[in-house]
């Protein structure tokens, strides 16, 4: 009941979202209806359209866990971002170290170095938020700023490609060996991954006392540490995790589609993943379905130029749109909700 | 030294303004994180509106209303439909960046940076080594003093402030909190035009793709530095600033020897310090806790 009340209130605020973009759109001149139809077509109406949201949804799913994590248990970490590019950066370090190595030997090292780089990432914000009380908005924030410079610094100087060319620095590409996929960035390796990803965290919050204290730590903190549990621990390893699994997305998208490191790719990864986890309610299960949907119109988002002949910004009006409304209450969907109440139910 | 000084002041001015902005939407209860993209929208609409009517007050006239209207739509959902502040201004951040892009492509075809034939007004000769300042930039003084009277020794500050701390006590004294709220966030928007304005017209009257890279946030960091107090709050951004001066200042003195990258970092840097020393010195910067409610409707 609860879950199907929430997913109706976000039904209602994206299309409140949407029309808010139409009306965007037109004030921009563009055609509103055209724009949203090449968008969907873009989406998931084309041929090859759903391979291209999977593409896309499966790192977003793992880094929009993490954001689960921390969320749930009541921390802000909205540097999913700087987190997924040091992960990257770290595992392409590692990657280039190990260089000549078997495969066997490499990849499972880069996955390691990818989320311990994305969790050292989270670490620093976590210690200050909780040893301190430095708000962690702002510090992960600062974070996804200052990550992305020492992307562009690595890409332009220790991993330098030089045989590089244009205005935007890469790394050295990765050893074909070393790909877990082709650069259309869909493998069995990437979707075994992705769902152990997905077992793992819903196991870990529903199955767990570490999951279900951080969630009452989320709500209640004192009351947890009433009850004797170190509720610093618990925040300190739902940042090292969040952390990590933005790390892991990082890795992924390396050593699958990309293949190498460029200067502030994926730019709007963290922010995405962010608005996935709010829309599925800060529900694993839910995270994988709306992960399909921001998946698809991150793939539209590249459609959108090249096909249609319209600007891709498109793509972050939505998702802006989405997020302007997705934690609004409607007073109407909560009266309703409220008829269902009673006992106790399960969210 | 005065080379330093102008750069200073320079990318200074606009941190300040939009700081003001926070720290009055603070007062009144609102975490601001929406600053950066009020500001952007302020940059784009100044340097369209300057290239479009040929007049900077017109152009300003534009951004302000912009502004405005950003700032409505943010109260609106904060306020009246109960929205997460702090995810519904990182909303209309992304509205600020992606319409911005949208606008500009829109209108000159390109994703290009504008470039506008001239800027806001500048000081004059008068001021000798900083002659090439904005007028904004003098102004700056004024407004952060004036922030201050309205904040500390006019009733409606005092409104305000109650609004924040204690919207029980402000209503039952007959002010309306919900409407106090609305009245900062449109000062905001006004504010956050200025800084946009003095961002993409001061010196270079140019609009580029997320030009504003984060100034909002650290402005909204500033407020925090700054204890929510304006002038504490000027200071702090002018800190930010320095900072960033230096950087570009040991860049050049220093040249290849330091990553250019790092030095670019430094004000991001110091903004985290910043909010690692306010949490140190008052004992915690968080305003709201907990997601929990998300969950718990």
């Amino acid at each position: 009941m609860e879950s199907i009340l929430s997913g109706l209130r976000a039904a209602v605020f994206i299309v409140i979202a949407l029309l808010l973009c139409g009306v965007i759109f037109e004030i921009a001149g563009y055609s509103a209806p055209l724009m949203f139809e090449s968008i969907l077509d873009g989406a998931f109406l084309r041929r090859g359209a759903l391979e291209q949201a999977l593409r896309w949804a499966l790192p977003l799913f793992i880094t929009a866990l993490g954001v689960v994590i921390s969320f749930r248990a009541g921390y802000f970490n909205i540097g999913g971002q700087g987190q997924f590019y040091m992960g990257a950066i770290a595992a392409a370090f590692v990657a280039e170290w190990l260089k000549g190595s078997p495969a066997a030997l490499v990849i499972p090292a880069c996955f390691v170095a990818g989320m311990a780089g994305g969790a050292l990432w989270a670490l620093w914000p976590g210690i200050l938020r909780i040893k301190s009380g430095a708000d962690e908005v702002i510090t992960t924030l600062m974070g996804n700023f200052i990550a992305a410079f020492v992307l562009v610094y690595v890409t332009a100087g220790p991993l330098k490609d030089p045989s590089g060319s244009g205005q935007q620095a890469s790394s050295r590409p990765l050893d074909a060996a070393y790909r877990i996929s082709n650069s259309l960035g869909l493998s069995p390796t990437i979707i075994i991954i992705a769902v152990l990803a997905g077992v793992l965290v819903w196991a870990l919050l529903n199955r767990t006392s570490f999951g279900i204290l951080a969630g009452l730590s989320g709500r209640n903190p004192t009351m947890v540490e009433w009850q004797g549990a170190r509720v610093w621990r618990i925040g300190l390893a739902s940042f090292l995790i969040s952390g990590a699994l933005a790390g892991l997305a990082g890795t992924i998208e390396l050593m699958g589609p990309n293949g190498r490191l460029a200067g502030g790719f994926l730019p709007g990864h963290g922010f995405t993943a962010i608005l996935i986890a709010l829309v599925a309610n800060l529900s694993v299960l839910g995270t994988a379905v709306a992960a399909l949907f921001f998946g698809g119109l991150a793939s539209a988002a590249l459609f959108l130029p090249i096909l249609a002949g319209l600007p891709s910004a498109a793509i972050d009006i939505i998702n802006a749109a989405i997020s302007l409304f997705i934690t609004a209450k409607s007073g109407f969907i909560d009266r309703v909700a409220r008829l269902g109440k009673g006992q106790w139910t399960k969210s | 030294m005065d080379e330093i000084l102008i750069a200073t002041l320079r990318s200074g001015t606009p941190l300040v303004y939009a700081a003001l902005a926070g720290v009055i939407a603070q007062r009144a209860g609102i975490w601001h994180l929406g600053l950066e993209g009020l500001m952007i929208a302020g940059a784009c609409a100044t340097i369209v509106g300057i290239v479009l009517t040929q007049s900077v007050l017109l152009a300003l006239i534009i951004a302000i209303a912009v502004c405005m209207l950003g700032s409505a739509l943010l109260w609106l959902v904060v306020e009246k439909l109960k929205a997460n502040q702090i995810i519904a201004g990182l909303g209309l951040t992304g509205l600020g960046l992606g319409g911005t892009t949208l606008a500009v492509q829109s209108i000159f075809g390109t994703q290009a940076a504008v470039s506008a034939p001239f800027g806001l007004p500048k000081i004059g000769p008068a001021f000798g080594p900083f002659e090439s300042l904005s007028i904004l930039a003098l102004l700056m003084p004024v407004i952060v003093f004036l922030v201050w009277v309205m904040l500390r020794r006019t009733r409606f500050g005092l409104r305000l402030a109650a609004s924040g701390e204690h919207p029980f006590a402000a209503r039952s004294a007959g002010v309306n909190p919900s409407t106090m709220r609305l009245a900062a966030l449109l000062i905001g928007g006004v504010l956050c035009a200025l800084a946009g304005a003095e961002l993409a017209a001061g010196s270079l009257n140019i609009f580029a793709q997320n030009m504003t890279a984060g100034r909002g946030f650290m402005g909204f960091a500033a407020a925090i530095f700054g204890a929510g107090h304006p002038i504490g709050a000027a200071c702090a951004a002018m800190f930010f600033a320095v900072v960033g001066a230096m950087g570009i200042r040991a860049q050049i003195v220093f040249g290849d020897h330091i990553p250019h990258e790092l030095l670019l970092s430094l004000p991001y840097i110091a903004t985290v310090i910043g909010i690692w020393l306010s949490a140190r010195l008052r004992g915690g910067t968080k305003a709201l806790t907990g997601f929990g409610e998300l969950r718990d409707q």
